[in-house]
């Protein structure tokens, strides 16, 4: 069993007492003890409930970018990455809000990256086409990026002003859409990157001595059912 | 048993304390081995998940394991947080302490690549003058390094110049690839060696501590183990002087608890078994325990495309791998650097990733397309020279999660490595170019020190105690009964993969440890 859920069990014995005593006012029989009999449905049987990733089906708050920051990442994003044949391009995969969400958890030398980078490209615009550059153009926007794309290896990005951005922008924004819910679901064709699909590690048995302290205090409890995927325990009924 | 006074405590399950149990128990020692985290069992702790399913799409937990460039957020767990036991270095010389605490540690997760030391390295100074010379030679290891490569099932060929010995393989026959054939008529004219990687397949996919040294040594019966032990520090007897265990501290509870036992081993990772002895003031009668602290240098080389393999027509021509193993100064002598270094070279057969392309959209992509299966790669694998100033001291100012004082990492590289770095790049893309490929990006800064995760040195193995922290069997010269068997003993970094060194050193050492016990010496 986790250690976790074991945690949160003996947490939530805290609250049964009261319960216990007013189900014995009522009924002179001893209540069962825990685990309750319908705990031992949730078996390797139980059907697991079909969930969505949440960023594709609600709104998200805008938290970090400025709206004007927000609209030059939106075009910036749309411009580097449209749809292509049946995939979806960056701004159908949330990438923006996506970004504003990651770069706002950053350190702030990231943050520094994108939100100077997103202004200087909204200057650019302005003073070369007097327009924001949300406003620009495919060909106008290819005429401020283009000078700026660079090839380069992994762990080691451009470091010159402005084109730093363009290129970890870019990286950034692929990454996002290609690993994004709507991106995999639509079968790749040919060479089309592929969605990340990899072995995730849950936390290890992370250190509870915070919750320890209070948990010390409290008597053990029966042992939960165990999670689906283990042995059940049989219960003389 | 309480109070029982085990005959050796091994400290870390990974390589060298893996094989350091093994060995002992094969003897008849009872060994109990304490390792700083918990016992990963795939089944229950992971399981395949598409990115999207995960809060950061893939990308690595921002603000967390910021020096472990190799984490993202399918690994983010597996590696030590750096704000639960953080290390301190100067804010213009940073370092990649990239570290795993779960039973077996990084044997779980290396690269496999399996190079025997030669006496370029064993007798590198005797060589060209610099640093100094192991205590040891090829002869004395060769025999161990034979017996380490058939437990681990190292595949390769018996094609290695001098300078990469040859080893007991599972043998390389394959046809090189057509665009690993041309790099190859391009390098001999110009004295440079292209051999067969050499790697460890293990059993099962998995060439690891935990399955391939501790289940021996538990089959003994002569082993315990105890998770999530994080050693504060070794304790001494107080009569002899001598160490005789450990106190440590519970990871999850914070429990403190102490073990007793007649030897100590310390195979807890070049950089933490260091620690230990800095926290325990042990050992260190030279003052050179931290000292000459080494890795490789990783992260420069180029990025080549073959126009023959475009188009879907990578067949036959893509999908070799080779080590170029170390070729200046070894009858040459460069007037840049001291020592030398290794490419890692990749016929690719997979996609190339959108960074070797200055496009984007619609264009990108058809790049990507006509270049999928022509990637050939070029990396680095360099020697960082041994330098006193090189060094870990303790933190007094700072604690991990225990209570335990954290360390200072003062490192840089210097002149030999960024010399070597840029010879490095010039030389695979005169190489890339006369074999018609088309490099497509280059980059010749090197990777900051840590990120092969390759340290070793700081406890450097040697004759003279005055120069020296261990002798030529890992033992302690200030301790009898103490041993360092991992990589913190190397007394030169080497442009090898070190994992097979640590092994066969780990071996070799257990060997005259069981022998000097039995014999009543120790």
């Amino acid at each position: 069993m986790r250690r976790r859920d074991f945690v949160r069990g003996v947490l939530a014995v805290g609250a049964a007492p009261k319960l216990l005593l007013g189900q014995q006012a009522a009924n002179p029989a001893p209540p069962p003890p825990a685990p309750v009999p319908w705990l031992l449905g949730l078996n390797s049987k139980t059907p697991i409930p079909a969930v969505e990733a949440g960023d594709q089906v609600a709104i998200a708050e805008l938290r970090f970018f400025s709206p004007q920051q927000i609209a030059t990442l939106t075009r910036l994003s749309d411009v580097l990455m449209p749809p292509m044949g049946e995939k979806p391009g960056a701004v159908q995969a949330q990438t923006p809000m996506f970004l504003d969400f990651l770069i706002g958890s950053s350190p702030e030398e990231r943050k520094q990256v994108y939100s100077e980078g997103l202004d200087w490209l909204d200057g650019e615009a302005k003073k070369k086409f007097n327009l924001e550059f949300c406003k620009l153009t495919d060909t106008q926007a290819a005429e401020l990026l283009q000078p700026w794309l660079r090839t380069w290896m992994s762990d080691h990005p451009p470091t010159e002003s402005h084109a730093d951005f363009i290129n970890i922008a870019h990286d950034d924004i692929r990454t996002a859409t290609v690993n994004s819910k709507a991106w995999f679901v639509v079968p790749e064709v040919g060479a089309e990157p592929r969605t990340s699909e990899e072995l995730y590690w849950s936390p290890i048995e992370p250190d509870i001595s915070e919750f320890n302290a209070d948990c010390n205090n409290v008597p053990p409890h029966v042992q939960a059912a165990p999670k689906s995927g283990h042995p059940m325990p049989t219960y003389p009924r | 048993m309480l109070n029982e006074t085990y005959d050796v405590l091994i400290i870390g399950s990974g390589h060298a304390g893996g094989m350091a149990a093994r060995i002992l128990t094969e003897y008849g020692i009872r060994c109990i081995m304490l390792n700083a985290g918990p016992v990963a069992d795939v089944a229950h702790d992971a399981e395949r998940k598409p990115a999207f399913e995960l809060p950061y799409r893939g990308f690595r937990p921002p603000g967390r394991l910021e020096h472990v460039f190799q984490s993202n957020e399918f690994n983010a767990n597996v590696w030590v947080d750096e704000q639960e036991v953080p290390y301190t270095f100067e804010p213009n010389q940073p370092y990649n302490w990239v570290r795993v605490r779960l039973f077996g540690g990084r044997s779980l997760f290396w690269s496999r690549q399996s190079f025997r030391l030669s006496d370029y390295e064993f007798k590198a100074k005797s060589h060209d003058g610099f640093g100094e010379d192991w205590p040891i030679s090829y002869a004395d290891l060769a025999p161990y390094y034979s017996r380490v490569e058939g437990i681990f099932r190292v595949s390769g060929a018996l094609d290695g110049p001098p300078q990469m010995p040859n080893g007991n393989f599972i043998l390389d026959d394959a046809p090189w690839t057509s665009a690993m054939q041309r790099l190859i008529d391009v390098a001999r004219p110009r004295g440079i060696p292209v051999c067969k990687q050499r790697s460890a397949q293990g059993r099962d996919g998995l060439a690891s501590s935990v399955n391939l040294l501790l289940p021996d040594a538990e089959m003994t019966g002569k082993l315990t183990s105890i998770a999530n032990a994080v050693v504060r520090e070794i304790t001494v007897d107080k009569n002899t002087g001598l160490p005789n265990g450990c106190n440590f501290v519970d990871r999850l509870s914070h429990r403190e608890m102490t073990v007793k036992a007649r030897v100590v081993v310390l195979a807890a990772g070049t950089l933490e078994s260091t620690r230990l002895l800095l926290n325990s003031n042990l050992a260190n009668s030279s003052g050179l325990v931290g000292r000459y602290l080494m890795d490789q240098i990783y992260g420069a080389g180029i990025v080549c495309s073959v126009p023959e393999a475009r188009n879907g027509r990578s067949k036959g021509v893509m999908g070799s791998y080779a080590i170029i193993p170390r070729f200046r100064n070894i009858d040459t002598k460069s007037d840049k650097f001291l020592r030398g270094y290794a490419f890692n070279t990749t016929a690719g057969t997979g996609p190339l990733g959108a960074r070797n392309f200055a496009a984007y959209g619609a264009e990108l992509q058809r790049k990507m397309d006509e270049y999928y299966g022509s990637g050939f790669y070029m990396t680095i694998v360099g020697e960082v020279i041994g330098r006193y100033e090189n060094h870990v001291r303790i933190d007094k100012t700072r604690n991990d999660a225990w209570g335990i004082p954290v360390l200072h990492v003062d490192t840089r590289y210097g002149d030999n490595e960024f010399n070597m770095a840029r010879d490095a790049v010039d030389t695979a893309s005169e190489l890339a170019q006369a074999a018609g490929f088309e490099i497509l990006s280059r980059n010749d800064k090197p990777n900051p020190p840590g990120y092969s995760i390759h340290e070793v040195g700081t406890c450097r193995m040697g004759n003279d105690p005055k120069k020296s922290v261990l002798n030529k069997f890992s033992q302690s010269h200030d301790h009898k009964n103490l041993f360092v068997v991992d990589g913190a003993q190397f007394t030169s970094a080497g442009w090898q993969n070190p994992t097979m060194t640590i092994l066969s050193l780990s071996m070799r050492a257990s060997e005259y440890l069981a022998g000097e016990m039995l014999r009543q010496n120790i």
